[in-house]
């Protein structure tokens, strides 16, 4: 090992950028140990603000994350941020572009940028990009900007473990309705109309506070709408001055909160179980004995599973 | 559930030489490999590459030039990595390179040079025999 | 009429049983799926009228050529007689392509070379930092200046170029190209300014001026500002030179640089096509009527590759697209608008060149050079064959080359027919399919918002990167053969090495030295030139730029004759109109 777990935690304290990365990698990589390292990890975090960044392809979320990214930066803050973009499911490579459009804060000391790709794991994603957040975190930036493509499940879901999530729309081809369709609604804290150069943004804001009006219910605070033009650098100051605003509703934050933190201990459960026994199924050879059985049909699926844990349950 | 480990390669492109062709190619060709592969961009400044490398993580550099200034360029892309401490990231250079060069930037530390119309394989296979799997 | 009924019934009752009897039996015999080889009958153009989609040459829609023959092909047997280079300039010609180090480094060589023989004006290379909108001075010149061109920061380089061009060589006599696009407003003032200050009337100025700003942003990579402000600056510099210098050429738009970036046929005809329209609809706004400037649109040569029916057909098709698009869609009436001029027609490309084997790439570029001779242009066999080494070009390459060029037309007599393809049933189905897709990628774009849109929202460069990795993987799984390269590459093959002495053009040892010598020169001019006009004209032109309703063109020569720089203007720009961002993959 190039550099043991206890080496790159401490690089991480003293601020060793070289060590933030490689720390990531590895634990993205779910190199053993990773697990012990995020424990050590996990108390030195707890002061970054993660915000969200999703919205429908080339809505411009890249650009619009470069300019908050700077924004933060001058105002003293210490940014890192995560790009993801689609692994491809044929090969598992990815060709991660997001970085491309955040040439220019390439060499700003204060932001850290990370490209990270889906690597198609199923929900994994997300436990991948908490963990990521983490050691942001614990290296000491204290926002976190995290951008995903608001197509699929997954990637709404890892939006979710923002603080804050802003959905960014555009005028023209109905796509502001487009995203709220596609679910993300539930998941907005803010909605940004981005490409506000462009004509038809009144009538996206429209659109979304017509939208809004119709489901809000009375209690809490409907989600600001901002428009913003990420190419030419407008209504960025107030974008990020609503993020940084503390949000309004205490206690919908802390419901929130709770919700995240369940749902983190369930799906870490979920999967170190499934680990456990999938393993144990694997080394013994008896998965591969069960599918047989089923091919041959001695057995079937349901059958097999009630076995196996039954099995599993009396080690 | 232990990943295979993935290989992350920066395609970047110094200087002010606008060809993307090969670069374009070499990035699809590796993410079809299997590898993960981050694009910068034209006129990328050595601070620029170097940086980004470093804070994505990568196994491998690879630089396309076509100006015909690669010694000089892929030269300060070395020092900066020399500079930044990040000099065991390993660097590839692609472009048109004629042999008297080739030689030259092996010797400053280029591990290998794939000239214009090289196929993916060669590169990707390169990249995968010379990255340890740890 | 029922004549030709019964004839065309004929022809397909016997096609039909060819395809059966005969065509299908050989097929099966060698165990295969389909035919490798295609056969056109009459019945593969009977949409086809002749008059309206082939026409005769010289006349609409222009598909078998632009002239009844070429300037070229009256004198061609006075060109041989006289030993005429066309490399080294000519009557009416430009000489060979060029440019390194400081103005001064050019201008020596240039004068070298004319005492060789050479005749013309230059034809200007600018180094990558000039293309990009940077002084010698900037972070970003760093090891580029004077490398692939020469260095140009301000009006005294230019102005130092055109030295020995005076008496027989004065700008009024010989024309002048430059290979410049994103900063092609600046140049193309520094040209006006230079014969303003000799008294050469601006009317009687030729050349050329690349200014085509979109093919860099899909193909070449030397942009400077977003689209529609970089459309602003050529509408300035269409009107400027349709008003006050007529003579010059507008552009020379690039279907070869989209080629090479690895578009295919199709992309690169309509690619070229849309951006062609979107230049002619920018002077329309800009208030001119078309026949007043369309005629000096001209083409740097489409084409790029080995498969010669293709390319003749593209010609072809180019041809018919481009003048029914000015005809029908911009309504010019003069049929100059409707042409498009272009130096050398169909021709293999550099990136079809191989550094395995190099002399291969003579036979390669004589099949471009009869691919050229047959579709309307000089049977130019291009590049010279060591062209993929990188080292520039030996005299023996440069000889080849042109004597090949001489030998297809002298010895093989290929252009003593116009269109010799014309009426063949097979090419005749080849040009209209090409033409179909073509117009169907035009209308896509057209649908996106046009040229401007299709690179914006980045889908023209997206679209060649993918043609372009295809390609390639088509390469490497031996889909398509490149001899050499991916087959006939056993241990039976061999290497022909051949003496090859570069023609020492660029000392290296000046070349070495020019960043230096261009900065001394420019900060020493930066001090002593007038730094308070500087200024002045400088937020002037920042005032002017801000109003999209006026020519910066006056502003920009005022600048350019006061000692501004290159950059200096081009920073003002940038900080009003943005720089232009890539798309990601
Ligand atoms: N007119 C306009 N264009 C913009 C704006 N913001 C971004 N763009 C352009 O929109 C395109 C896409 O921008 P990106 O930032 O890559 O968009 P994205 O949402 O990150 O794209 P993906 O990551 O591919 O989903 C680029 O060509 C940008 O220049 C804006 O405010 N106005
Ligand atoms: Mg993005």
């Amino acid at each position: 090992m190039k550099n043991s777990w206890d080496k790159l935690i401490q690089g991480i304290r003293e601020k060793d950028i070289r060590a933030m990365a490689r720390l990531i990698t590895r634990v993205e990589n779910r190199e053993d140990g990773w697990k012990t390292a995020m424990t050590e990890i996990y108390p030195l975090t707890g002061k970054a603000r993660v915000f969200g960044i999703t919205g429908s392809p080339g809505a411009g979320k890249s650009t619009l994350t470069c300019e908050i990214a700077r924004e933060l930066a001058d105002r003293g803050h210490t940014v890192g941020i995560i790009a993801v973009d689609p692994s491809s499911p044929f090969s598992g490579g990815a060709l991660l572009g997001d970085r491309l459009r955040m040439q220019q804060i390439f060499t700003i000391k204060e932001i850290y940028i990370r490209s990270m790709a889906t690597r198609g794991m199923l929900g994994g994603l997300c436990q991948a990009a908490r963990d990521v957040i983490r050691i942001m975190d614990a290296f000491g930036k204290d926002v976190i900007l995290i951008e995903t493509v608001g197509v699929g499940q997954d990637e709404i879901e890892i939006v979710k473990t923002a603080d804050r999530v802003m959905v960014v729309c555009i005028p023209g081809m109905g796509d502001g309705i487009q995203a709220i369709k596609a679910g993300v609604m539930e998941i907005a804290d803010l909605y940004v109309i981005n490409k506000a150069d462009k004509p038809g943004a009144d009538e996206v804001e429209a659109d979304i506070q017509a939208m809004l009006s119709l489901s809000s219910d009375l209690e809490c605070v409907a989600p600001p709408v901002l428009q913003t033009s990420a190419l030419k650098k407008q209504g960025i100051l107030e974008l990020v001055s609503a993020l940084l605003e503390n949000p309004a509703d205490t206690k919908k934050q802390k419901v929130k909160e709770e919700i995240r933190i369940k749902e983190e201990i369930l799906s870490l459960m979920e999967r170190e179980v499934f680990r456990q026994v999938r393993s144990v199924w694997e080394n013994e050879g008896s998965l591969l004995d069960s599918v047989s059985q089923v091919m041959q049909k001695t057995s079937d699926p349901y059958t097999i599973v009630k076995q196996m844990l039954l099995n599993h349950k009396h080690r | 559930m232990n990943q295979k480990r993935k290989i992350r390669v920066l395609v970047a492109k110094p200087g002010l030489d606008g060809h993307e062709r090969g670069a374009h190619v070499v990035a699809y060709g590796l993410r079809d490999a299997g590898f993960e592969v981050i694009y910068t961009g034209l006129r990328q400044t050595t601070e620029q590459i170097v940086n980004a490398a470093i804070q994505e993580d990568v196994d491998v550099i690879g630089l396309s030039i076509l100006s015909g200034a690669h010694v000089s360029l892929t030269r300060k892309v070395l020092d900066e990595l020399k500079n930044q401490k990040a000099e065991d990231i390993m660097v590839i250079v692609g472009g048109i390179v004629p042999s008297e060069d080739i030689r030259d930037l092996k010797e400053m530390g280029v591990r290998e040079v794939f000239t214009a119309g090289t196929p993916i394989s060669a590169i990707s296979d390169f990249i995968e025999s010379a990255i340890p799997a740890d | 009429m029922a004549e030709d009924n019964k004839y065309l019934e004929k022809i397909k009752t016997q096609q039909k049983e060819w395809e059966e009897n005969v065509l299908q039996k050989r097929v099966k015999r060698f165990n295969l799926k389909e035919s490798p080889t295609k056969f056109y009958s009459p019945l593969s153009t009977i949409k086809n009228d002749f008059c309206e989609k082939v026409g005769f040459p010289g006349q609409y829609p222009y598909t078998s050529g632009n002239n009844p023959f070429d300037f070229w092909r009256a004198y061609a047997g006075d060109a041989a007689k006289m030993g005429y280079r066309p490399d080294w300039g000519g009557a009416g010609g430009v000489g060979k392509y060029g440019g390194f180090g400081t103005a001064e480094d050019y201008r020596d060589y240039l004068i070298r070379m004319h005492s060789m023989g050479r005749t013309g004006g230059p034809n200007m290379a600018f180094d990558l930092v000039t293309q990009c909108g940077y002084d010698s001075d900037s972070p970003f010149a760093d090891g580029e200046v004077g490398r692939v061109g020469v260095a140009i920061d301000t009006f005294r380089d230019f102005a130092t170029i055109y030295e020995p061009y005076t008496g027989a060589l004065e700008i009024d006599k010989v024309p002048s190209n430059f290979t410049i696009n994103a900063p092609a407003a600046i140049i193309i003032a520094m040209y006006a300014v230079l014969a303003d200050k000799r008294g050469v009337p601006l009317n009687k100025l030729k050349g050329t001026p690349q200014n085509d700003i979109l093919k860099e942003f899909i193909a070449r990579g030397t942009y400077i500002f977003p689209p529609k402000p970089s459309l602003r600056l050529f509408r300035d510099t269409c009107v400027f030179c349709t008003q006050l210098m007529p003579e010059l050429n507008i552009n020379s738009m690039g279907g070869y640089h989209i080629r090479e970036a690895g578009a295919s046929r199709v992309q690169d005809l309509a690619f070229s096509m849309a951006n062609a329209a979107a230049y002619l609809q920018t002077g329309i706004d800009g208030g001119l009527a078309v026949d007043l400037f369309a005629p000096k649109f001209t083409f740097n040569a489409f084409g790029g590759s080995m498969e010669i029916y293709p390319e003749i057909a593209f010609q072809r098709a180019a041809r018919r697209i481009y003048a029914r698009m000015l005809k029908e869609r911009f309504h010019a009436k003069n049929p100059r608008s409707m042409l498009i001029r272009q130096p050398i027609t169909a021709h293999i490309g550099c990136s079809s060149t191989t550094l395995q084997r190099p002399l291969n790439n003579l036979t390669r570029a004589v099949v471009g050079g009869m691919a050229a001779g047959m579709s309307g242009g000089m049977p130019g066999a291009f590049p010279p064959f060591d062209e993929p080494m990188g080292l520039g070009h030996s005299q023996e390459a440069v000889q080849l080359q042109l004597d090949a060029t001489r030998i297809l037309i002298y010895e093989a007599k290929v252009s003593d027919v116009n269109d010799p393809w014309a009426g063949s049933y097979f090419m005749e189905s080849l040009t209209d399919e090409i033409e179909e897709q073509t117009i169907a990628e035009m209308e896509k774009i057209e649908n996106m918002g046009g040229a401007v849109a299709a690179i914006e929202n980045g889908y023209m460069q997206k679209a060649i990167a993918k043609s372009s990795y295809q390609k390639q993987r088509k390469i490497d799984k031996q889909e398509e053969f490149v001899i050499g390269v991916n087959c006939y590459t056993g241990q039976n093959e061999i290497n022909v090495n051949v003496n090859r002495e570069v023609e020492a053009s660029y000392d290296p040892e000046l070349m070495k030295s020019a960043e230096k010598r261009q900065k001394e020169k420019l900060s020493r001019l930066k001090r002593e030139r007038d730094n308070t006009t500087v200024h002045s004209l400088l937020s002037t032109l920042r005032q002017h730029a801000k109003d999209e309703a006026v020519n910066l063109m006056p502003d920009i020569c005022k600048c350019v004759e006061n000692d501004v720089s290159l950059q200096e203007i081009c920073d003002v720009f940038r900080e009003v109109f943005g720089e232009f961002q890539q798309a990601k993959l």
